[in-house]
């Protein structure tokens, strides 16, 4: 937990721009609310590589969003299940279901397109709102936030000298 | 824009994604090699052994080497091994874990295979449950039903039956042999021809001429009765040789008729005690197909039942249906499509297997080329049922030979439908199961069809014997005839069946050979049963003819001359008798005759006193007469 803390600060406080901090907590959605093991993250940790999103940024909102994963899989199950069940929507699931390479995205299982629908319907309000609370806390918020008594004491702990260190 | 894109990371992914590929080429096929190993071992319950597996990218293939799969019951045999498969598999399936194989292709495929080193595999020991008494009985019965469904063979029956033909004939021998040396011993007491002409020339002599004196009667009586006690002495020995020869016919007679019978009486004891009469399952088809018919079905079955997890896995269908009510982990929509993909799915699979020697052959039959259509546990995705048709290739001595199977298992309970038709097979030399009892030759049409459901199996076939020619090298008596009866049949069918449990199926076969059997039988036994009366009476006949040579006519001339000396004994007693009273009689005649000519005088002079006395009556009546008439002539 402790750690989990010392890299927000780590990375809150780094010269890394709050959009490409941001753009790295956005596309954590997909790697930390869908199912790991799926085709689309390999295309989303291309963009990662290729894109220059900050990358501590985006392992720690994976970590963050998998966790919350337990929580918003019912909700991502849900809106699959809708999505895949819906009347309307048939045609295109099936001309889908036709290909082999969309059926290798297993768009058809209901998590996994709940969960990418959802990561895709938060991804520019994450992108933006954390866009937003990254410069907020960085003009109003960091140099108090660096007076407290908690903060001084991470900052002062071994670990975090480490951290440091290794330039993460 | 630039100041965007991250140059390191793009290469970074691009060696990662290298590396990966890298990997596939490299440690995959060993990896494969492993896996199908380890999971192919635990699956079949024995080793299976892979000798090398690599990959292809471009296509996909995948190319296995040198697969055995040991068949756990015989650890140093392959159920199943072949040299090569390649499979193409299509890339994108296998992102989501699908197998997808459009086509696997199988060389040297080979059943029944001997292996180098055992594919046993050690089990672990568990603690065996401790038996309660009142198991036993039933692990025993269940130990021995084995043993009583193997059917005896031709030669174990021999072996196990004592024969009634065997102890009659041994019997019929012995009385023979015993009556033989009684005969010949009264035969040698018989007088012989020189005797019976000595006895005709002395009797002849002795009643030849009149008695010159008594003593001359009395030499001669003393002679007759000295040849009367040689007579009766021959005669005794002539009884005593035909009671002999009485004996002896009456009790070979009797020994003939139980010989004559016990064939029939054997075959029928076999019958019954074998159900050869087709009523039971091991009837005389059975027992003549029935240890290799069966063998055959059995072997199918055990292979069909190794093989029927591969195509089908309800526990897994079940496990998955279980699966499928955990909504958190989500589950996959099927739409309707033209191009299903279950987890595992081989759209096509050709091999081409050889068939098995039959009979003397030391060639295989040919070849069975046989081409699978979607394999697959999951039948329900594709909605199409495994298919298997195989034709034969390269076939010797069979016209035509087609397999079709239909496993289909979309529906609870599955369904798997098989078809055999195999036409003009022609046969050469096939060993039956009985007497030593071959099939020369014939040709056969087969045709089969069954079904499982539900773990329940019922299949029947027929199998058509056409210009079929029998023969047995035996030479028993029931080798003989059965080769005798089945030479009066051309055609027959034989009619199989399998039904129940399918891990314990109970088999019959039957045919109409057990009718034409049983009335060429019929008509076999009537006919051997004359032959072989005719034949032993002739035996019989020369064999009694045979003790003293030309015996019968030994015999007859022995009976004419028991009549001759029988007569000639009478005669010569009754001459002997009448000898002596006629000079007897002589003495009594002289006395009689000499009473009778005094008697005759007597009476002469008696008549003569009694005519003169009746003529002088008569004078005097008339006297009398006349002086009556005169003296009534005085009175008128």
């Amino acid at each position: 937990m402790l750690a989990m803390l010392a890299k927000l600060l780590k990375i809150l406080n780094s010269d890394a721009s709050p959009g490409q901090i941001s753009l790295g907590f956005a596309f954590a959605l997909f790697i930390g609310l869908t199912p790991f093991f799926s085709l689309h993250n390999l295309f989303v940790f291309l963009l990662v590589c290729v894109i220059r999103v900050n990358l501590g940024g985006f392992f720690f909102a994976s970590a963050i969003f998998a966790l919350l994963a337990f929580i918003l899989d019912p909700v991502s199950i849900s809106l699959g299940e809708y999505l895949l069940n819906h009347p309307e929507l048939q045609p295109l699931w099936t001309n889908l279901y036709q290909s082999d390479v969309w059926r290798a995205f297993k768009f058809n299982h209901t998590l996994l397109l709940g969960s990418v629908v959802l990561s895709c319907m938060l991804f520019i309000p994450v992108w933006i709102a954390f866009s937003i609370l990254i410069k907020l806390y960085r003009t109003k918020l960091m140099a108090w936030f660096e007076k407290l008594k908690i903060v001084k004491f991470l900052k002062a702990s071994k670990f975090y000298q480490a951290y440091e260190r290794l330039g993460a | 824009m630039t100041k965007w894109i991250r140059w390191s990371g793009l290469i970074g992914f691009i060696v990662v994604s290298a590396l990966i590929v890298c990997f596939w080429m490299f440690a995959a096929g060993p990896l494969t090699k492993l896996a199908i190993e380890s999971f192919g071992s635990d699956a079949l319950g024995a080793k299976v052994d892979v000798a090398d597996v690599s990959f292809g990218l471009n296509p996909m293939t995948i190319t296995v080497t040198g697969v055995q799969l040991t068949d756990k019951d015989k650890p140093m045999e392959n159920i199943v091994s072949f040299d090569r498969a390649v499979a193409n598999i299509e890339p994108f399936p296998l992102l989501l874990g699908k197998a997808i194989i459009p086509q696997l292709s199988l060389e040297g495929v080979a059943t029944g295979t001997p292996r180098r080193v055992s594919g046993a595999i050690a089990k672990p020991e568990k603690k065996e449950k401790k038996e309660s008494p009142s198991d036993a009985p039933d692990k025993k019965a269940a130990q021995a039903k084995p043993e009583s469904k193997t059917l005896p063979s031709a030669d174990e029956i021999l072996e196990r039956e004592s024969l009634l033909t065997e102890q009659a004939g041994d019997a019929f021998e012995t009385a023979y042999a015993t009556h033989s040396k009684n005969i010949e011993q009264s035969l040698a007491n018989l007088p012989t021809e020189d005797s019976i002409k000595q006895y005709e020339t002395q009797l002849n002599k002795l009643l030849k001429g009149r008695f010159k004196s008594l003593d001359d009667f009395k030499q001669r009586k003393k002679e007759l009765d000295t040849l009367k006690a040689q007579f009766k002495q021959d005669k005794q020995a002539i009884a005593n040789a035909k009671q002999a020869i009485k004996q002896g016919k009456s009790d070979l007679k009797l020994k003939f008729s139980e010989l004559k019978a016990a064939p029939k009486q054997d075959l029928n004891n076999i019958k019954s005690k074998y159900t050869l009469d087709g009523a039971g399952a091991s009837n005389l088809t059975a027992l003549l197909f029935g240890e290799d018919a069966g063998g055959y079905a059995q072997t199918t079955l055990d292979y069909y039942e190794k093989v029927r997890p591969l195509f089908v896995d309800e526990a897994t269908q079940a496990a998955k249906a279980e699966l499928k009510a955990k909504r958190l982990e989500g589950r996959f929509v099927q739409f309707e499509t033209d191009r299903p993909q279950p987890d595992f799915w081989v759209k096509t699979l050709t091999f081409t297997m050889s068939l098995p020697k039959i009979g003397e052959d030391s060639l295989s039959l040919g070849e069975v080329a046989v081409n699978v259509l979607d394999i697959t546990h999951q039948q329900e995705v594709i909605n199409r049922p495994t298919l298997i048709k195989g034709e034969g290739v390269n076939l010797r001595n069979i016209a035509s030979l087609t397999i079709n199977g239909v496993l289909d298992h979309r529906t609870s309970p599955g369904k798997d439908d098989f078809t055999l038709d195999v036409q003009d097979w022609q046969l050469n030399k096939v060993k039956l199961g009985l007497a030593g009892l071959k099939i020369d030759s014939t040709l056969v049409d087969v045709q089969a069809k069954g079904y499982v459901s539900a773990g329940q199996l019922n299949a029947s076939g027929q199998a058509r014997f056409n210009q079929v020619r029998f023969s047995s090298k035996d030479r028993t008596v029931l080798a003989k005839e059965m080769v005798a009866a089945l030479a009066s049949i051309d055609t027959f069918v034989v009619n199989g069946k399998a039904k129940g449990e399918f891990s314990d199926p109970s088999m019959s076969i039957n045919s109409d050979l057990d009718k034409q059997l049983n009335s060429a039988f019929d008509q076999r036994i009537a006919q051997k049963q004359q032959e072989l009366e005719n034949k032993l009476k002739a035996k019989l006949n020369d064999k009694l003819m045979g003790y003293a040579g030309d015996y019968q006519t030994q015999l007859q001339e022995l009976n004419l001359t028991e009549g001759r000396l029988s007569s000639k004994g009478d005669a010569l007693e009754k001459l002997g008798k009448q000898e002596l009273s006629s000079y007897e009689d002589q003495l009594k005649a002289e006395a009689k005759a000499k009473a009778d000519a005094e008697k005759a005088r007597a009476k002469a002079k008696a008549d003569a006193e009694k005519a003169r006395a009746k003529a002088e009556a008569d004078r005097k009546r008339k006297e009398l007469e006349r002086k009556a008439k005169e003296k009534l002539k005085d009175l008128f």
